[in-house]
């Protein structure tokens, strides 16, 4: 247990349609059983952290019914423990939230009353698996102001760089440089969005940026205070992306047939926890056919699935094919159905013989309930 | 305190020495079952479902594993303030120090456990049998019936009626006679140990069983009998559905079997009796390019890249390229490497199984690892044991770590 750090997740609203339309990005199916807060949830629950404030935007039910008491990651405690932080329409600057700073406002009592000296602030759409505690060490040690975590992209292509904030550091990784999404990145290596620091810094950012009406915690702060604080870098030498776009939650969802991968963000040494729901096995019948797919508890599959990522309570019926998709929870896929790179939400039921097919540079989404 | 109108007692103390290798280190309810559970998930999953919220659960042999297992119940939803689940082992006080002497004896050492809660009812239960059964309705039969017992019955195969506490009833389903493992069986209705006394008779009849330096200390053999004896009301409440009791290596692999058929004949995944268990916080199952999967379950955690076959596949087994899986348990964990084949088997939680290594194909007249509980040609390797590559292991063997 780590007494001395608290989390704050910032739930991100990057839209996705259709599958954002009913839940926020942080709480959409992922991996087969997960959601994608249950990555940055379990590696701070792994560091020990037992306080962790979950900020919210909007559409956040889907949220809560996930994360409730916090029991999954051990953090159903007497003291701290998780909690779910709606928005505070009051303390919002005009009354909206127009960017992170008004997140971080209207959470300020919750901020204020805890205890604890440090503070680690992520984005709740990354995707990855690390030690904090490693990150905390470096951040005492190396006298910083902030920490920030990087990734050094070198390879990726400029225009998936340009979805990042690139970060420029000089060989003592002090941060020198920092550019919001630039259509041309002056570097490669990119934030993670995911800040340590000491809470009664981010008190201090989050009043003055409030009180002068700026809105982003990069752009407004870090940007403008780099010259004053001592702002380093953290290298994350791991697998990291972020979920902003179909696009990206299609190719992660898919990089999870990659054992390497699989291996490296389920690690059994810093497990990802998730909700349970309690189903059973899954079935496979006389006549399934199966292969390199990422299959969760409680599918009955009787036709054909190669690569795919298959969420719990998924029905495959005989004679149906899926490749190259994403089936979330409890879809149903009738007889001789025939599919091609899509990604469904959860209940999509497609009637006997129908078929849909997607590209893999644009996936066909359907949206939660969908009959076809 | 609130008082409590039904608190169950299950029996988790036995042995169960008929498994084998499988419970050298575990007492019986803990063995994994059907993929993802352990034999105690049923009787506490179907007492939740049921409205029983209080729930005692007697150990004794090997209690570790299992009382780690059961935690603080909150896979069972048994994590409550007014109630819950409790684990019962044996105690001293400053009269006696005992061990439980048997299944009447273990409740009458607990009384005091009940007397907490001042049950009207006490529902007792087996920690090794597979079925879903809602006591709820047995309970209303039995409050309904002002008897001072309900005994839970069900139609067995006449031909097998022998093997069985027989309970012969009335028309009305009043209970006249009991007879265990009778020769010529008057009935078919079997006892399955699944009993509901009114509060008060069963402290009455456990204080006096215990006073009797004759009596075994025994629901079956002592107190049943004794009550009926006294012509004490006690009615049967039959039950039809699958029930199975798991106490044979045999009958364990049967009932695993029991989940592949389709439909199967006891099904898992009926969403309004969902069995909870303890989670192992693992990712979805892969499967490789190689893997062809049928007529089987697989659960979480598994990497597959070879061929199964009608069997039952548990958390985290890893399955090489090449090898083969037919008609067998892989408990949670086992690691089989390339190119192996296995057949008729139950291989326990975290064992090694060598590339090539043949595991209940060949037979021979001389086999080292014959075990007369490895009856129908089955073989059983225990948890954690090393099946070195290549080698041979014949029908009937079971091989310890």
């Amino acid at each position: 247990m780590r007494t001395d750090t608290m989390g704050i997740i910032l739930t991100n609203n990057d839209r996705i349609p259709p599958i954002t339309d009913i839940r926020a990005n942080s709480a959409l199916p992922f991996a087969g059983r997960y959601r994608i807060i249950d990555f940055v949830l379990s590696n701070m629950a792994n560091a020990g952290i037992t306080n962790i404030g979950v900020a919210t935007e909007s559409n956040y039910s889907s949220l809560m019914d996930h994360i409730k008491s916090g029991k999954p990651w051990d953090l159903d405690r007497k003291n701290w423990g998780l909690n779910i932080l709606p928005p505070s329409l009051e303390k919002m600057t005009y009354g909206a939230i127009k960017g992170n700073i008004d997140m971080l406002a209207g959470i300020s009592d919750f901020i204020q009353r805890s205890p604890q000296t440090y503070v680690i602030l992520s984005l709740g759409n990354s995707i990855y698996n690390l030690d904090f505690s490693d990150v905390i060490k470096q951040h005492i040690d190396s006298q910083a102001d902030i920490t920030i975590l990087y990734k050094d992209m070198r390879g990726v292509e400029e225009k998936e760089l340009s979805r990042f904030t690139m970060i420029e550091l000089d060989d003592k990784k002090r941060v020198t440089d920092i550019e919001v999404q630039p259509y041309y990145p002056k570097t490669a290596t990119a934030s993670m969005d995911v800040y340590v620091m000491e809470k009664a810094l981010l008190e201090s950012i989050v009043d003055e940026c409030s009180a002068r009406g700026d809105r982003d915690f990069v752009k407004d702060a870090l940007v403008k205070k780099m010259q004053g604080l001592r702002i380093y870098g953290y290298e994350h030498s791991g697998y990291t992306d972020k979920i902003d776009s179909l696009k990206s939650y299609y190719r992660n969802n898919m990089n999870f047939l990659d054992k390497n991968i699989r291996d490296e963000l389920f690690n059994p040494e810093n497990p990802i926890y998730t909700k349970t729901k309690d189903q059973s096995p899954t079935r496979y019948g006389a006549d399934a056919v199966v292969q390199n797919s990422f299959v969760s508890d409680g599918c009955m599959i009787e036709g054909t699935v190669i690569n795919c990522v298959l969420s719990r309570g998924v029905k495959v019926k005989k004679g149906a094919v899926i490749k190259n998709s994403i089936i979330m929870q409890d879809s149903v896929i009738e007889e001789n159905v025939d599919l091609s790179h899509v990604v469904f939400d959860k209940e999509v039921y497609i009637t006997k013989g129908r078929k849909l097919i997607g590209q893999e540079s644009y996936p066909l989404a359907i949206a939660k309930g969908t009959r076809i | 305190m609130v008082s409590k109108d039904c608190v169950a007692m299950i029996l988790a103390g036995g042995q169960g020495s008929r498994l084998g290798a499988l419970t050298k280190n575990v007492a019986k309810p803990a063995v994994p079952f059907g993929g993802k559970y352990r034999i105690i998930d049923f009787p506490l999953s179907n007492c939740v479902h049921s409205g029983i919220d209080t729930v005692g659960v007697l150990t004794q042999y090997q209690p570790l594993e299992l009382n780690r297992y059961i935690g603080n119940g909150n896979p069972w939803d048994l994590d409550r303030s007014h109630g819950g689940v409790y684990v019962l082992p044996p105690y001293q006080s400053a009269q006696t120090e005992e061990w439980y002497k048997g299944t009447a004896n273990a409740i009458y050492q607990n009384l005091s456990f009940l007397e907490g809660f001042n049950p009207d009812n006490v529902l007792i239960l087996s920690g090794d049998h597979i079925y879903k059964m809602h006591y709820g309705e047995m309970l209303k039969a039995h409050k309904e019936s002002g008897a001072a017992a309900t005994i839970a019955v069900m139609p067995v195969p006449w031909e097998e009626a022998s093997r069985f506490g027989i309970m012969n009833v009335d028309d009305e389903g009043t209970i006249v006679e009991f007879e265990e493992k009778p020769k010529e069986p008057k009935s078919n209705l079997a006892s399955m140990g699944i009993y509901i006394f009114s509060y008060d008779a069963l402290k009455r009849y456990l204080t006096d069983d215990e006073h009797d330096p004759n009596s075994d200390n025994d629901f079956g053999k002592n107190i049943i009998p004794k009550m009926l004896g006294n012509g004490e009301k006690m009615i049967s409440y039959r039950f039809e559905g699958y029930w199975k009791d798991v106490g044979t290596i045999q009958s364990l692999w049967e009932a695993n079997m029991d989940l592949l058929d389709e439909p199967p004949k006891f099904d898992l995944n009926d969403r309004h009796w969902s069995i909870y268990s303890r989670n192992m916080a693992l990712a979805p199952h892969y499967v490789g390019s190689n893997a062809k999967i049928t007529s089987s379950t697989v659960t979480e955690g598994c990497y597959i890249d070879g061929e199964i076959e009608h069997s039952v596949i548990f958390g985290g087994v890893e399955l090489g390229e090449g090898s083969v899986i037919k008609d067998s348990v892989v408990m949670p964990g086992a690691k089989i490497g390339k190119n192996a084949v296995i057949q008729n088997a139950v291989i326990g939680a975290e064992a090694v199984i060598g590339d090539g290594a043949k595991v209940g194909v060949n037979s021979s007249a001389d086999n080292k690892n014959a075990s007369k509980l490895c009856t129908n040609d089955l073989v059983l390797i225990e948890g954690g044991a090393h099946i070195a590559a290549g080698e041979d292991i014949y029908t009937g063997s079971m091989v310890e770590a």
